[in-house]
């Protein structure tokens, strides 16, 4: 399993592949009518899948293109990742304001860009109990110990003056093994190629059309609104921290697994229109995965080529210091059970979103608050048939209980900087769905659990120059995987998971 | 035959320098075209459409003073003028535009129709109205209108502030009190005003 580029599990399959996606020692945490349904094949493929996973590493800002326009990160960025009005501009425009890097001048400016974090991170409460020997385990391995979590190279740069683009590899130095243990893993992440064109009528005062391609290999990563999951608050997070096993396919449960390819229209820098397809990132598009585990059932997701459509729509409108967005998102997903057999039927995912977003940008206040709910609808439409059939999923496929279940996430979050150094943000986080035994596993009682989490994060950021942020960030939660208390059966309660973490995070 | 001769000697002449006159027209109309679409293209992401921005972060550009738009252009290329929006914006922008390519530029904003004006509290406009008109003799605070134009339009290379947004007449007038923004004239004339004043001047200028 995946993070979605920000540190984040992510899933949105089922709770076996979601919980065969979670680090090692969670799975010990699993309660022992939760194991009595996750088969050796699945414990196999948790250990491994467990290799691909890729740690923090947010794309975010990248210096290679504050040379490129001679321009400071804060032109782009409210606090990077966030845009401002010109860097959706710059973004939607295909990354093509300023200059190449080599013109008939010479050479202008290296195209690369490094980014890397180091951080501590305290679980509240580090010791756990293994379901299968009954003994006291760490659950943070490097709790309260300074670490370095990951760096990132980016080849980001404008091609011509209609093509620009992105590309960033990722280090993680926290990845978990197969073992259990942390070792260094290195992969791609989010990736985003464009070739952008614009339209003015005679006399226009602005463009009165952007249009353009994207090629991405995570769907949302190519929106230009911080609303949406891929640059999504929080920007990043510790690599070290429990988090919730379920979230929705949108929400980086496909993040540098398959490659999208789509077109756009902004008109009037009002109304934004885009639709793309998704393919599993195989084949000539299998650099886009670099570094996942493809040799494992359950190792990365398969999807039916190009019969993934992504759609997104959105109203704009920028006046005085104030822009503000409403729009919505959502894709359906074709997925194999098995990304090792695409010859079964597939489940359907089904999410649609809304979202919305306001910024007031000046000097030196800055305030931006971003929103959206996903709903997800899970049509088992293979995966049921196999466990009604068989009593067992496709592969390392879910196992549901029911033909379709929903999960429905909700996000909210509002950001205050002064002079773009010194910043705050509050965040609340919610995750509900329906109660699936197959999925999620049963409670003492018997009764199938939820995927429900909910949450908040506070953060303080402080950046002493724009390259370099300062970050304390607690996340609390409220709920954790189905429950506020002994959500694992063995006593862990969902506050055990809560999360200080203090990072330092350079880009250059 | 002389008389011929030369006749035939001026009708190419003047051929000649009606056609280098026709390529210049061309030329001018091309490199206006160029400007023309530098601002709607990529100017307007921040200065607004035609020059009216909406953000009081970034100036108003419609109907400045050409001279004075060439000048800016110009320190934002060479670096010096260097307040931290400045450094932020507009080196990049200006650091990738050529001469022609600044004279194109701020001939296309200098014909654009000036922004309107905007009201204000009409007691902070009265007292800008003052100061602007008649500065403040007993503390060497010339009047703005000396230079700046009596209706705020600007004079020659000295720039429009009429329309534009208070907050940013402000915040220059302190970078040049702070001498962060290099206008030693502005500097010499604005370094005793108080940031009522400023507030006061902005207001009124603003609402011209």
């Amino acid at each position: 399993m995946f993070t979605d580029g920000f540190g984040h599990f992510v899933t949105g399959d089922s709770a076996a592949i979601a919980i065969a996606a979670k680090a090692v020692w969670n799975q010990r945490l699993e309660s022992v009518m939760m194991r009595k349904r996750i088969t050796t094949r699945l414990a196999v493929a948790a250990g491994l899948a467990a290799l691909a996973i890729t740690a923090i590493s947010p794309a975010l800002a990248v210096p290679s293109f504050a040379r490129q326009t001679g321009q400071e990160c804060i032109a782009c960025h409210v606090s990077f990742p966030e845009l401002t009005p010109y860097g959706r501009y710059f973004k939607l425009t295909g990354y093509t304001i300023g200059k190449t890097f080599v013109s008939s001048a010479g050479f202008n400016y290296v195209p690369l860009a490094v980014m890397a974090q180091a951080s501590v991170t305290n679980t509240r409460n580090n010791h756990a109990t293994d379901p299968d020997t009954g003994d006291t385990v760490t659950v943070n391995q490097r709790n309260n110990s300074a670490v370095f979590s990951a760096g990132s190279v980016f080849l980001a740069t404008k091609v011509n003056d209609y093509v620009g683009g992105f590309i960033q590899w990722t280090y993680d130095n926290l990845a978990t093994t197969a073992n259990g243990t942390l070792g260094g893993h290195s992969g791609i992440d989010n990736t985003d190629l464009r070739a952008a064109g614009k339209y003015s009528s005679p006399g226009a005062a602005e463009p009165d059309l952007i249009y353009g391609l994207t090629l991405n290999n995570n769907p949302t990563s190519q929106d230009a609104w911080n609303s949406t999951p891929a640059f999504g608050f929080p920007y990043t997070a510790s690599p070290l921290a429990q988090t919730p096993a379920a979230a929705t396919q949108i929400d980086g449960g496909l993040a540098q697994q398959v490659a999208g390819a789509g077109g756009y229209l902004w008109w009037k820098k009002m109304v934004y229109g885009e639709l793309s397809f998704y393919h599993t990132a195989d084949g000539a598009f299998s650099i886009l995965r670099s570094g996942q585990d493809i040799h494992t059932d359950g190792g990365v997701a398969a999807i039916q080529n190009w019969n993934n459509p992504y759609w997104r729509f959105a109203l704009s409108h920028d006046w005085g210091a104030n822009s503000v967005m409403v729009g919505t998102y959502g894709m359906i997903v074709n997925r194999y059970p098995s990304n090792f057999d695409p010859s079964t039927a597939t489940d359907r995912y089904r999410d649609i979103a809304v979202d919305a977003q306001y910024q007031y940008i000046t000097d030196p206040h800055t305030f931006t608050a971003q929103a959206t709910y996903i709903n997800e609808r899970q049509s088992y439409n293979a995966s049921y048939a196999a466990v009604k059939e068989t009593g067992a999923g496709i592969g390392a496929g879910p196992t549901p209980e029911n033909p379709t279940d929903t999960l429905k996430t909700f996000k909210l979050k509002g950001t205050y900087y002064r002079d773009r150094k010194y910043g705050g943000t509050l965040a609340y986080f919610s995750t509900t769905g329906s109660a699936d035994g197959g999925l999620y596993g049963t409670d003492a009682d018997g009764n199938a659990r939820t995927p429900n989490s909910k949450g908040y994060i506070i953060e303080l950021d402080y950046l002493p120059t724009q390259n370099v942020r300062l970050m304390l960030q607690y996340t609390g939660y409220n709920k954790f995987d189905g429950a506020k208390s002994n959500y694992d059966g063995n006593g862990r309660n969902a506050g055990d998971n809560n999360t200080a973490f203090f990072n330092v995070w350079v880009a250059f | 035959m002389k008389h011929i001769g030369m006749a035939i000697v001026g009708a190419v002449l003047a051929a000649s320098v009606t056609a280098a006159n026709a390529q210049n027209t061309a030329a001018d109309i091309e490199r206006q075209k160029a400007g023309e679409e530098k601002a709607v293209n990529l100017c307007s992401t921040c200065h607004g459409p035609r020059g009216i921005s909406t953000s009081p972060e970034f100036p108003i550009l419609a109907a400045q003073r050409r001279g004075y738009l060439e000048a800016q252009l110009e320190v934002f290329r060479a670096k010096t003028r260097e307040e931290k929006i400045a450094h932020d914006f507009m080196w990049g922008i200006a650091g990738n535009l050529d001469d022609p390519m600044i004279d194109s530029v701020a001939r296309y904003y200098a014909a654009q129709p000036p922004a309107p004006g905007k009201p204000g509290d009409p007691t902070l406009i009265a007292k800008g109205k003052q100061l602007f008109e008649q500065g403040v003799p007993g503390r060497g605070i010339p009047a703005c209108a000396n230079c700046h134009g009596a209706d705020a339009a600007g004079v020659a290379d000295f720039p429009r502030l009429a329309g534009q947004h208070a907050k940013y007449i402000v915040k220059q007038i302190e970078y040049i009190q702070a001498l962060v923004r290099k206008a030693p004239v502005m500097h010499g004339i604005v370094k005793d005003m108080t940031p009522a004043e400023m507030q006061a001047v902005a207001a009124y200028v603003q609402s011209k």
